[in-house]
């Protein structure tokens, strides 16, 4: 099943990507073992989002901008508070992108 | 804002409104031509608070925070302005959607602006008999409690349709003028007070 390359510009994606970076240059892995790894890790993200994460997030704050194109929603949140169980974090500017997973199994 | 009638704030004119209430206009639904093709994708990405679905509905719905509205805009050049209070904020509005479009880099004009329907509500604070008014009034009033709980009077002078419920709400719907929306009213308001429910 296709994936999307969402978690890749994450901290752990742009880690995994920096790493097989320098493994491809200095010519212990190959290109091609590396855009493997990639894939995935694409798949791997999204299967452990799914299957292992149970902790719920609400964001609140004042929605400055949404956009909805291409099956992609965009939010600019202005002021806005992440509340988990035992966490709060405030944030001035937030930008979420969300994308419907549906869409790559049509 | 400002020429908005707030209530008690002025005595009502009871030469145009004899009785004393005054609806307020609650929704404006106006169109105009924008007189150039559009491309829907292109505005969705660069603009605000813009949907682009072209499976569901073949249009971008925009909205402004000032004044408060809704625009459906076509690919034709279309567009459908929702939402505005009164009939200068919808035209307001809908100029702000143009500029906003001409922004973008489409040559748009502002042709043919129509205001195309005024709803209205207002509260007559006594409960109405809807049976007998529906009874007398036959062939104006449809009254299906069980599809609807509200009465719909369709009167034929001005061409308005009004919802009228038993808790003496009133809701006037489909005039192009305000003025229709305040006769309406007034006509009406004889035969609700005839019909007032009287509480044990």
């Amino acid at each position: 099943m296709a994936t999307f390359e969402l978690y890749r510009k994450s901290t752990i994606g742009t880690c995994l990507t920096e790493t097989l970076d320098e493994l491809v240059s200095n010519g212990t892995l190959s290109p091609e073992h590396a855009i493997q790894v990639l894939v995935q890790f694409d798949k791997s993200m999204a299967e452990a989002l799914e299957t292992q994460v149970k902790s719920k997030v609400t964001i609140k704050g004042h929605l400055h901008t949404y956009r909805f194109c291409d099956n992609v929603w965009t939010f600019l949140l202005q002021n806005a508070t992440f509340k988990g169980e035992d966490i709060q974090e405030n944030a001035v500017r937030v930008k979420i992108v969300a994308c419907d997973s549906k869409i790559l199994t049509q | 804002m400002a020429e908005q009638v707030l209530e008690g704030s002025q005595p009502v004119d009871l030469e145009k409104h004899p009785s004393g209430i005054i609806p307020t206009l609650q929704n404006i639904v106006s169109t105009v031509n924008l007189d150039c093709k559009l491309d829907l994708k292109a505005i969705a990405l660069q603009a605000r608070n813009a949907e682009y679905n072209p499976k569901r509905f073949a249009a971008v719905i925009m909205r402004i925070r000032e004044p408060k509205t809704t625009a459906l805009i076509f690919a034709s050049g279309k567009m459908v302005c929702t939402g505005a209070k009164s009939e200068q904020q919808s035209k307001l509005a809908a100029r702000k959607y143009a500029r906003i479009i001409q922004k973008l880099g489409f040559p748009a004009h502002f042709k043919d602006f129509k205001i195309q329907n005024i709803v209205g509500s207002c509260d007559v604070k006594f409960p109405i008999r809807l049976e007998g008014l529906a009874y007398s009034h036959g062939a104006f009033s449809s009254y299906e409690p069980e599809l609807f709980p509200g009465l719909i009077y369709r009167m034929k002078q001005p061409k308005i349709v009004l919802l009228i419920f038993v808790s003496g709400k009133i809701v006037l719907t489909g005039a192009k003028v305000r003025d229709e929306t305040y006769t309406a009213f007034e006509n009406i308001y004889p035969v609700l007070t005839e019909f007032r429910k009287i509480q044990q």
